[in-house]
């Protein structure tokens, strides 16, 4: 079969039987438990965590600048919603600043400020995707072994008293048999479906392992308490808990209007554009880790994916969501569960929305070890050893930044992380600049002092030592004809130099300078 | 200062610019040159060739007179293009000549100049050749522009016309001719002519070659 490359990543519907389906479904298991955990975190209705999960697949799917990004109620934004949520009052006036958020970053989005995003350098990208890929495998450690005492979906070292690695301790000590079982079939399958696929035939390579996983996790669990009751996976806690409706008007109430009578309170409008801010920030830095991991290296709008954003979270307030941010978690399983164009992502959104209206019931069979196990492969792909070893190899100025953005995303969160990252990065740029940003040559008493670059105020210093170093009585050539961009501290520094000059004997001549 | 005490500093920060960019950079380019283009262009000091094409150095083969003319009794010139087609092997040829060209100017009026307006009689003959032409120009500027684009156009003639091209195109299919126009006031090149390997050329001006084994 040769179709152009171009043919494959249209939503079509071979692509979506074929890869964005399967990719789908994945996402959807993924990102069932995460919503949930999210919206517990936040100090949300539970359900609110669900819609803000269809809308980011429904609605902000269809309108975002990325093929492959998926988007919904993001950890990062949990303390911030959970301070408003308690400050408003009411979480009826909370979803008023989710909508005003939305209406924000709409107009962010217009006036073209997505491009902050392209100001983050390649190193802390992927440190942060690297962090991100480790957060995830050490916090799903717990689940995995059937700890499940922290929320789905947290991505912050401090887990309330405990932290990460004590967790992982707690975890280990307490270490349940079944969900050690049920993680383990799941990982031998994850690791060799494909393989056993290659040779069972066609039918069984269209079959997604992660699909498997899940039904072999609700089939395990439900045969051990028949076979052995003691290590069955009971309490709802362990488990996948949608809130099951017990009628259809039921279903329907859990969605709600925003208090629009608080539109005057100044504290909605702050909360307002703190959700705006981080949740663009947020959804920026995940749009550009999409493109990273995008397989066909697409290259995204970041100013069509705040639209989509803004629209996200307008729709999502007006009907009772949380606040929703693009996502890489439910990103990089998409995109490993092998999907192409947006339609996966809108799949996931509706597969949400059927679920928790038809079959609540029986999703709460599914155990959170099989999901963890799931999430511990996309977590290694995204921080692969040969990943660190490239990095290195790219000498100190590539992997300094990249490893503190990762120990950092590791040890603190993604946005304190990522900001430490960027303020390592900077300096990295900085100093390198810096290095030559002026030559000086001389020939006998004649000395010729060349900007190299931009010459900014990081080159005041060198400026003035290089200077300094002018012996007396030289002839000295300051010549700017090389630099883009010269700024007024220079110049400054220039002007200072000629009057003092002459008390050393030395004629400045300025060339090209302003 | 003398102003040509600048050009030695400004060597010597050139070099350590190179340096600095690549520690090795005057050994490697010590071992020897591998140009791909030959550049026949003026001696006008404002077309720099490698500057204007962003060439490194190293890249271009450079042969530079006035007016940019490829004169077949002219010795320097066919030297310099017989080394360059049959040992440095190099794929293209590039006659590039510029508007508001001097030399141009002189060959369009009636002054002499000594020894130059000779060396520019060679441009009078192209005019003679197009007159009908250039004759219908009104504006003067125009018509002076018009005769550096015949000029360029007529020296790649010139030099498909010389057995060292036809030589190489029949043993080596190569080097394509070019010509080029720079216009001084915006920078930008315009192409003019380019006969390919084998083109047919004015029968009396083709050589007997035999048939290529």
């Amino acid at each position: 079969m040769t179709t152009k490359p171009i043919d494959d990543l249209q939503s079509s519907f071979q692509n979506l039987l074929r890869y964005d389906g399967p990719a789908g479904l994945v996402v959807f298991l993924v990102a069932l438990p995460l919503c949930l955990g999210i919206a517990l975190a936040s100090g949300a209705p539970l359900f609110s965590g669900i819609i803000a999960g269809i809308v980011g697949g429904v609605v902000v799917a269809a309108a975002s600048g990325s093929e492959v990004s998926v988007s919904g109620p993001a950890a990062g934004l949990a303390v911030i919603v959970a301070l408003a949520i308690q400050s408003l009052g009411s979480y009826k006036v909370f979803l008023l600043a989710v909508v005003l958020a939305g209406l924000m970053q709409m107009l962010m989005g217009l006036l073209r400020l997505g491009v902050i995003g392209d100001y983050v350098p390649n190193s802390v990208i992927k440190g942060m995707l690297a962090g991100i890929g480790l957060v995830i495998i050490l916090k799903q450690i717990p689940h995995a072994l059937g700890r499940d005492k922290d929320f789905e979906g947290d991505l912050a070292f401090l887990e309330g008293r405990e932290n990460t690695l004590t967790d992982i301790v707690e975890a280990v000590l307490s270490a349940s048999p079944g969900a050690i079982l049920i993680t383990a079939v799941s990982l031998a399958i994850l690791l060799g479906w494909d393989t056993v696929a290659a040779r069972a035939g066609q039918f069984a390579k269209q079959i997604p392992a992660s699909l498997l996983v899940v039904a072999a996790g609700i089939g395990i669990n439900n045969l051990l308490g028949t076979l052995a009751p003691g290590w069955q996976l009971r309490e709802a806690e362990h488990m996948v808990t949608l809130p099951v409706a017990s009628s259809a008007s039921g279903f329907f109430e859990q969605f709600m209007l925003p208090d629009f009578g608080a539109i005057a309170n100044p504290k909605v409008w702050t909360v307002a554009l703190t959700v705006a801010i981080v949740a663009s920030i947020e959804s920026l830095l995940s749009l550009e880790a999409a493109d990273r991991i995008d397989p066909f290296k697409r290259i995204s709008s970041p100013n069509r994916e705040l639209l989509a954003q803004g629209l996200g979270n307008l729709t999502s307030g007006m009907i009772g969501g949380m606040p929703i941010t693009s996502v890489v978690v439910r990103t990089s399983a998409n995109v490993y569960a092998g999907a192409r164009t947006r339609v996966s992502a809108m799949l996931h959104g509706v597969l949400l929305f059927v679920a928790v209206m038809a079959i609540p019931a029986y999703l709460n069979f599914t155990p959170l070890a099989c999901l963890a196990a799931i999430l511990i492969v996309v977590g290694y792909k995204l921080t692969k050893f040969s990943l660190y070893s490239h990095m290195y190899g790219l000498g100190w100025s590539q992997f300094v930044p990249f490893i503190v953005t990762v120990l950092a995303i590791v040890f603190t969160d993604l946005l304190t992380g990522v900001l430490i990252g960027l303020a390592l990065g900077m300096f990295y740029v900085m100093q390198q600049n810096h290095h030559e940003g002026i030559t000086v040559v001389h020939q006998d008493e004649h000395y010729l002092m060349r900007f190299n670059k931009d010459a900014t105020f990081l080159n005041k210093s060198e400026l003035r030592t290089k200077l300094r170093k002018i012996p007396a009585g030289s002839h000295l050539i300051i010549d700017g004809i090389k630099a883009l961009y010269i700024d007024r501290d220079i110049v400054e520094a220039v002007e200072d130099f000629k009057l003092m000059a002459p008390y050393k004997n030395i004629t400045v001549e300025v060339d090209n300078l302003e | 200062m003398d102003s040509y005490q600048k050009l030695l500093l400004a060597n010597k920060a050139w070099v350590q610019d190179r340096l600095t960019a690549k520690p090795d950079y005057f050994e490697k380019s010590a071992l020897g040159q591998q140009p791909d283009f030959m550049w026949i262009g003026c001696s006008d000091s404002r077309v720099p060739a490698e500057e204007v094409v962003g060439a490194e150095p190293g890249e271009l083969f450079v042969h530079r007179n006035v007016a940019n003319l490829v004169v077949h009794t002219d010795l320097n010139m066919l030297s310099v293009l017989q080394y360059a087609v049959e040992v440095l092997k190099i794929k293209h040829v590039i006659v590039c000549g510029h508007y508001n060209c001097g030399g141009v100017k002189n060959a369009m009026s009636h002054q002499d100049l000594g020894l130059i307006t000779k060396w520019l009689r060679h441009i009078k003959d192209v005019y003679r050749l197009n007159r009908r032409e250039l004759e219908t120009i009104e504006n003067e500027q125009t018509r002076w522009d018009r005769l550096v684009e015949l000029n360029v156009a007529e020296q790649v003639q010139n030099l498909a016309q010389t057995s060292i091209v036809q030589k190489a195109w029949h043993a080596d299919h190569r080097p394509t001719v070019h010509g080029w126009v720079y216009d001084i006031r915006t920078g930008y090149i315009k192409e003019i002519a380019c006969i390919r390997p084998g083109a047919k050329l004015d029968d009396i001006y083709m050589f007997d070659l035999g048939s290529k084994e």
